[in-house]
C-alpha cells in the first residue's frame, strides 16, 4: 500500500478584491499518493497556482482541511511551515526564481545551508545533483549567465537537493521553448523515478499534460475529472 | 551566520545604491571626525594656554586660601617659599617652580590713573611659564631686582603711556597702609583676552614684596613637562606636605580653570547635538536606500521564504547587510575623515575669529584622536545595523505567493 502524501478536504479559497469576492478554489478535495507524477491542468485563471500554493504551504485556504505528509498544517506557525517546506517540499517556478547574487552551486546549496548541514556533506550532494541535471560545469555561473533551460535545471536541482517528499512545479515550461520544455519534463520524469518523490506540475499546454501519469482538470476553481494517461 | 554570504553579496549588487549609502556614511564620518578633531584641538589649545599663561599645572597656597584668602590675601601668604621650592625640585616631572604675589591697586602716569590687577613674578622663570602670553612691544621683565613693569596692550593704550615712561603703582600693604612705587614701562603683553589685557600688570616679585611690605608670597606655581602627569605629581606633593607637616593646600589647573571647564561643557554639548543629528541623517539615508532595494528584490525575498527561509532568517539577512554597510562604509569614512583632517592641517588649519572676550582669532588645526575615530566607527556600524530593522520588517511582511510571482 502506498503512502498518502497529500490530503485536501473541501478546500475553498476566496480572494477579496475590494467589495467583490473571487472564488479561486471551490470545494476541492484531493488525495495524492507518494511517488505519483501528476499534472494539474486548466486554462489561465482556473486556480492552478492557488491550488499548488496551498499544497506547498505557501498559502492557506479560506475553508477546508489540508494534510501534507500526514501533518495537519492548518495550525502550523509560519516558522514551522518554513521548516516543513525546507525539509519536505521542492519548488520549481514558472520564471525560475533563482537568487541572482548566488552562483549555480550556491543556489542549489542554499536549502542545505538552511537545513544546517555540514559543508562537506553539502558539497557532495550539490555536486551529485548538478551532475544529474547536467550542469556540473556551470556551477560557478551566475543565473544571468545561463539560458532559460539551464536556469530551470538549476531550479530542479535546488528543488531536489534536499531529497524532498514532494516537488511542486507551477507551469515549469511556460517560459521555455518547446524543445527545452520537453527536455525539462524528461528530466522531471527521470527525477520522479530515480528519487522516488512525488511531482505535481501545473500546465495549460496539452502537449505537456501528456507526460503526467495522472491529470486533474481544473475549471473555475473546481476539479472536473480525473484522467489517466492513455 | 547562514545569511552572511547572501547579505554580503547583496551589499554589492547595486553599485550605485551602495555608493549613495557609503557617501552618506562618509559625509557623516568626515563631519564627526573633523568636528571632533576641532573640539579636541580647541580643548588642547585652551587648556595649554590657560596652563601656560596663567595657572601652571599645579598651585600651592596657604591652607584656607581658597576659602577665605581672596577677601584678605594678606593673611594667607606663604613665608618659606625657598624651602618648599627646594623640596619640589626633587620631583623629576616638575619643569619649573615659581612664586607669585598679586595685588590690586591703581596705576598712574601722573595725568591719568586707572585700576589694575598686578602680579609680582620671578622674571626669569615667568618667561617660560607665559609662553602663551605674547610680548607685543618692548621686552620682558629682565631681572628680579629691577624696577620694571610690563602691562597689557589695552592698559597701555588707555593710559596713553609711552615705552620708557615711569608709572606709579598705588596699593595698600599688608598692614592696610597706602604704599606707592615707580616703575619703568618696558613692554606690553597680549593674552588673548581683551578684558584681561586692559587690567594686568607684571612687576618683579621683589618690587611687589616691597610695595606690600612683606617677605612672603601668595602662591607657588608649578609647571610640569607633561599635562598628563598632573594627578601623579599632586599625590607626590601631598606626600611632601604631609611628611613635613606643612600648612599648605594644593589646587590643580582644572580646578582653577573655570573658563576652560565651561567651554568644555559647552563644546561637548554642541558635539553631542551634532552626533545625534548626523546619526539620524545616516540612519534614514541607509534605511531609505534599503527600502528601495526591497522593491527590487520582492521576488527573490518571496523565493527565499518559499524554499524554507524563516522570517527570522530574512531579518538576519537584512541586519547583516546593515552591519556590512556600516563596517565597510565606516572604514571608508575613517579614511576620508582622516584625509580631510590632514588636508585641513596641511593647508594651515581653519581660521577661527576671536571668540567672545578674546583679542585675537587663531588657526584651528584638527586633531585626529583615536577616541573620536573609534567612537564614530562604532556608531556608524550600530546606526547602520539598526537602520536595516525597518526595511527588514517590511520584507518580512511580504505575502509569499504574491512575492514569488512578482515581476
Ligand atoms: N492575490 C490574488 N488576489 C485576488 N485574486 C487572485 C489572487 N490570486 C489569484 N487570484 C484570482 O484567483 C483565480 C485563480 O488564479 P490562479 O490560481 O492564479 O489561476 P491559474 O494559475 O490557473 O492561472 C483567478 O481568477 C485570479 O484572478
Ligand atoms: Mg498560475
Amino acid at each position: 500500500m502506498t503512502k498518502q502524501i497529500i490530503n485536501l478536504k473541501n478546500i475553498d479559497k476566496e480572494y477579496k478584491l475590494g467589495q467583490t469576492k473571487i472564488t479561486a478554489l471551490k470545494d476541492v478535495s484531493l488525495d495524492i499518493q507518494a511517488g505519483e507524477f501528476i499534472s494539474v491542468c486548466g486554462p489561465s485563471g482556473s486556480g492552478k497556482t492557488t491550488l499548488l500554493n496551498i499544497i506547498g504551504c505557501l498559502d492557506t485556504p479560506t475553508k477546508g482541511n489540508v494534510k501534507i505528509i500526514e501533518k495537519d498544517v492548518i495550525n502550523y506557525s509560519d516558522a514551522k511551515l518554513s521548516e516543513l517546506r525546507n525539509k519536505y517540499i521542492g519548488f520549481i517556478f514558472q520564471s525560475f526564481n533563482l537568487i541572482p547574487v548566488l552562483s549555480t552551486f550556491e543556489n542549489v546549496d542554499y536549502p542545505l545551508v538552511l537545513l544546517g548541514m555540514k559543508k562537506k556533506q553539502r558539497q557532495e550532494k550539490v555536486h551529485a545533483i548538478l551532475s544529474e541535471v547536467g550542469l556540473y560545469d556551470h556551477k560557478k555561473h551566475r543565473p544571468d549567465e545561463l539560458s532559460g533551460g539551464q536556469r530551470q535545471r538549476v531550479a530542479i536541482a535546488r528543488a531536489l537537493v534536499t531529497n524532498p517528499k514532494l516537488v511542486l512545479a507551477d507551469e515549469p515550461t511556460a517560459n521555455l521553448d518547446h524543445k527545452t520544455g520537453v527536455a525539462i519534463l524528461d528530466l522531471m520524469q527521470k527525477m520522479n523515478e530515480e528519487h522516488n518523490c512525488t511531482f505535481i506540475f501545473s500546465t495549460h499546454d496539452p502537449e505537456v499534460m501528456k507526460y503526467a501519469k495522472k491529470i486533474y482538470h481544473l475549471r473555475d476553481g473546481e476539479i472536473q475529472k480525473q484522467g489517466k494517461r492513455s | 551566520m547562514k545569511f552572511f554570504k547572501l547579505a554580503l553579496r547583496n551589499v554589492f549588487r547595486n553599485k550605485r545604491r551602495t555608493s549613495i549609502t557609503f557617501l552618506s556614511i562618509i559625509a557623516g564620518m568626515i563631519a564627526l571626525i573633523v568636528f571632533g578633531g576641532f573640539v579636541e584641538y580647541s580643548f588642547w589649545g585652551l587648556r595649554e594656554s590657560t596652563i601656560h599663561s596663567q595657572l601652571g599645572h599645579i598651585q600651592i597656597f596657604k591652607k584656607g586660601y581658597s576659602e577665605k584668602g581672596r577677601s584678605n590675601p594678606g593673611e594667607y601668604l606663604i613665608k618659606d617659599f625657598r624651602s618648599i621650592e627646594k623640596k619640589l625640585y626633587r620631583l623629576p616631572e616638575i619643569e619649573l617652580v615659581t612664586a607669585r604675589l598679586s595685588f590690586s591697586g591703581l596705576i598712574s602716569t601722573g595725568e591719568k590713573t586707572l585700576t589694575c590687577k598686578g602680579f609680582g613674578v620671578i622674571p626669569e622663570r615667568e618667561k617660560k611659564l607665559a609662553s602663551f602670553e605674547t610680548l607685543k612691544e618692548g621686552s620682558h621683565l629682565s631681572a628680579e631686582n629691577k624696577d620694571e613693569i610690563l602691562v597689557g596692550v589695552e592698559l597701555k593704550k588707555s593710559l596713553g603711556a609711552n615705552m620708557g615712561d615711569y608709572l606709579t603703582i598705588l596699593t595698600t600693604n599688608s598692614f592696610g597702609m597706602i604704599n606707592a612705587g615707580d616703575l619703568k614701562l618696558i613692554g606690553t603683553g597680549q593674552s588673548g583676552s581683551a578684558e584681561y589685557d586692559a587690567v594686568f600688570v607684571k612687576i618683579p616679585l621683589n618690587a611687589a614684596q616691597t610695595l606690600l611690605d612683606t617677605q612672603s608670597i601668595e602662591k607657588v606655581v608649578i609647571l610640569l613637562s607633561k599635562t598628563e602627569d598632573t594627578e601623579k605629581v599632586v599625590k607626590k606633593i601631598q606626600q611632601i606636605i604631609d611628611d613635613n607637616n606643612l600648612d599648605l593646600e594644593i589646587r590643580t589647573w582644572d580646578q582653577l580653570a573655570t573658563y576652560y571647564n565651561s567651554v568644555v561643557r559647552l563644546y561637548n554639548g554642541i558635539f553631542n547635538v551634532i552626533k545625534v543629528i548626523i546619526a539620524i541623517i545616516v540612519f534614514f539615508s541607509i534605511a531609505n536606500t534599503m527600502i528601495m532595494s526591497i522593491f527590487e528584490r520582492v521576488k527573490e525575498i518571496g523565493t527565499l521564504r518559499a524554499i524554507g527561509t524563516k522570517k527570522s532568517g530574512i531579518m538576519q539577512m537584512f541586519l547583516w547587510e546593515g552591519f556590512f554597510v556600516g563596517v565597510l562604509g565606516g572604514i571608508l569614512g575613517i579614511i576620508a575623515g582622516v584625509l580631510v583632517a590632514l588636508i585641513i592641517n596641511i593647508s594651515g588649519g581653519i581660521y577661527i575669529p576671536p571668540p567672545p572676550g578674546m583679542g585675537v582669532g587663531y588657526q584651528s588645526l584638527i586633531f585626529v584622536v583615536p577616541e573620536v575615530l573609534i567612537y564614530s566607527y562604532l556608531s556608524t556600524v550600530i546606526v547602520s545595523t539598526l537602520s536595516s530593522i525597518y526595511p527588514a520588517a517590511k520584507a518580512i511582511r511580504l505575502y509569499i505567493v504574491e512575492a514569488i510571482a512578482h515581476t
